[in-house]
């Protein structure tokens, strides 16, 4: 019935792999690396997002938030079941960082990473307040849809049937943000949101900051990427401006 | 992290010359943990003149079997398959992690589903785990299975799959392909192909009424299969695949640790392999060997740096390091060289790393 084949030929004609016994070291480590940065960066965003419960103008946004924090954990725990059949430490991680760490409100833009986890740099700025917190949830939220449809297709199937069940539920906080921003617009504080705009922009598109093309090729040769950064920035650019203008924020 | 529990065998029976049916009993303390999902698999582990081998086989027992079994064909040259299929006897004790994998799916027992299974060998275990319980569950949905296989003699389960098309008369429909045997109908012979898919997809499976199909067999069966019903517009969330490949990795035979050389020397030359590429390298003893690939621009895979991910495990070929903490590694990957590479300080002068390995 089989014809030899490696698996590094069956990854690379678009094949899955669905086991971690199916699975080269070279792959397990990219495999684990996704994973981590997903698990980090819900980790650090549920931590920073819980801070802000306690700034909700309203009964209805305390439990928005309190939702985003409770989701984003459960996310965070689902990738890192996975994790675990790696053989990761899933009862020590979860308390093996800092996930509240911050760095200065001021400090500027850049893409390197946390120097305690995987978290995407995003993660590394502190929220300013209810209005910034909604609407760093609004630029963000957008960049997670994108990054899921991309890790969606991911050649790990239990990982890649993961992100499809995480990303409506993802796409829901987004909606949350979006009816946010309207109430904050309706309430006059439509000159904070565009300042948070202008803080949260730039610091967001750092998730799709420059790639080597020689890692993006051995990533897609392992059935791990499939879109470029310039590429899924690009949607990203094009779904905030979408929505910015519906909320006749642009 | 998963553990492993022990588990009693309280029957083994052949299927055919070289296939074994081995039914498992968990001890009290571990039944909730090996309640299963339609489709799973278990891995165990077992030491063969003192190296640890680990093995993942498919439970081919349906939810209502009310037994825990799981199908194991022989593999030439293979400890764990030999061992089960030669010396394995009622009363002895296997130890296996609880049930894992995502290869399969959620009952919806008012619903009419067609579902469609392809299955390679002994890739019909899990495959008949979801058949039998999805035909029990869901009483109005309809089960096709396309089962390759050599010849008539090396067909895994066969009377038993002819049982279920008696008792589910007219709801589950089989068409067995096979490579050598010469069958009535020409289509049935061979290998199953993307080109061989196509052409039962004319006359004789319907892929436009499918809900779900599954897939479990060898990397080129697998390809192919899924390409031709993408073809025929089956969407990838509807395909459910489980590889079962031809070699499974981490057969890696015991790396042999150099004696303890001098700690005078406060610096050590670190050669790291990585992606097929060696490198070398100078670093302070001080320095964990992830840091100092890291400080050499070496792409090494990291996450947590704190011991408990796993994602920075590399393998010891010559030399010696030390650990600071380890909560990720097992005592038989450490026997085997491994490290985590973030928490590994160099003991000797020079040390050779591995992360392909």
């Amino acid at each position: 019935m089989s014809e030899a084949m490696t698996t590094d030929q069956y990854l690379a004609q678009g094949g899955v792999l669905t086991s971690p016994a199916n699975a080269s070291p070279r792959y397990r480590a990219e495999v684990m690396k996704i994973m981590a940065s997903f698990v980090d960066s819900e980790m650090a965003g549920a931590a920073g997002f819980a801070d802000v419960i306690n700034a909700a103008p309203g009964l209805r946004e305390r439990i928005a938030a309190a939702k985003i924090v409770l989701e984003k954990t459960r996310h965070a725990e689902m990738v890192l079941d996975l994790m675990g059949e790696f053989g990761a430490n899933t009862g020590r991680y979860a308390t093996s960082h800092p996930w509240t760490a911050r760095l200065d409100r001021d400090a500027a833009p850049d893409a390197a990473r946390s120097a305690h986890d995987m978290r995407l740099s995003v993660f590394n700025y502190p929220l300013d307040g209810w209005t910034d917190a909604v609407t760093m949830n609004l630029v963000m939220g957008l960049a997670v849809g994108v990054q899921l449809a991309e890790l969606g297709r991911v050649s790990y199937q239990p990982l890649a049937e993961a992100f499809a069940t995480i990303a409506p539920v993802e796409a829901n906080h987004v909606k949350l943000a979006a009816e946010g921003l309207t109430a904050l617009a309706a309430a006059g504080k439509a000159d904070t949101v565009k300042a948070s705009l202008a803080y949260w922009q730039p610091r967001v598109a750092q998730v799709f900051g420059s790639e080597d093309p020689g890692r993006f090729e051995a990533l897609s040769a392992l059935g791990l990427r499939h879109r470029d950064s310039a590429a899924m920035k690009a949607d990203w650019q094009t779904a905030l401006d979408v929505t910015l203008a519906d909320l006749g924020l642009g | 992290m998963a553990r492993f529990y022990d588990l009693t065998v309280t029957d083994v029976q052949k299927t055919i010359r070289d296939a074994v049916v081995v039914t498992l009993e968990p001890g009290p303390e571990a039944a909730e943990a090996f309640a299963f999902k339609q489709g799973q698999y278990l891995t165990f582990r077992r030491d063969f003149d003192g190296e640890e081998v680990r093995r993942s086989y498919s439970i081919c027992a349906g939810l209502d079997d009310g037994v825990l079994q799981v199908g194991i064909k022989q593999v030439e040259g293979g400890a764990f398959s030999s061992f089960a299929n030669q010396e394995l006897k009622v009363g002895d004790t296997l130890t296996a992690m609880p049930p894992m994998g995502s290869f399969t799916a959620d009952l919806a027992p008012t619903a009419a589903r067609n579902y469609l299974a392809f299955a390679g060998g002994s890739g019909i275990t899990p495959v008949l785990s979801i058949l039998k319980t999805v035909l029990a569950r869901e009483p109005q949905a309809n089960f096709t299975l396309v089962y390759a296989n050599r010849g008539v003699n090396t067909i895994m389960f066969r009377e038993e799959i002819e049982d279920l098309k008696n008792l589910y008369m007219g709801r589950l429909t089989v068409i067995h392909v096979l490579e050598s045997d010469a069958q009535e109908i020409e289509l049935f012979t061979g290998r199953v192909t993307e080109e061989k898919c196509a052409e039962l997809f004319e006359h004789w499976i319907d892929v436009s009424g499918v809900d779900l199909a599954f897939i479990c067999g060898p990397e080129p069966m697998m390809l192919g299969i899924a390409r031709a019903l993408e073809a025929h517009g089956l969407a990838k969330s509807q395909i459910k695949f489980e590889l079962f490949a031809s070699g499974q990795p981490g057969q890696a035979k015991r790396s042999t640790t150099a004696a303890k050389a001098s700690k005078g020397a406060a610096k050590t030359q670190i050669s790291i392999t990585m992606d097929g590429a060696t490198r070398m390298i100078e670093a302070e003893k001080d320095v964990s060997i992830l840091e100092a690939a890291l400080a050499n621009a070496l792409d090494a895979p990291f996450a947590c740096k704190a011991g408990v991910c796993s994602t920075c495990r590399c393998k010891v070929i010559e030399g010696e390091a030390e650990m600071a903490a380890n909560h990720a590694l097992e005592d038989y990957e450490v026997s085997r060289g491994y490290i985590l590479s973030c928490q590994a300080y160099p003991l000797t002068d020079t040390i050779t790393v591995d992360y392909d390995q």
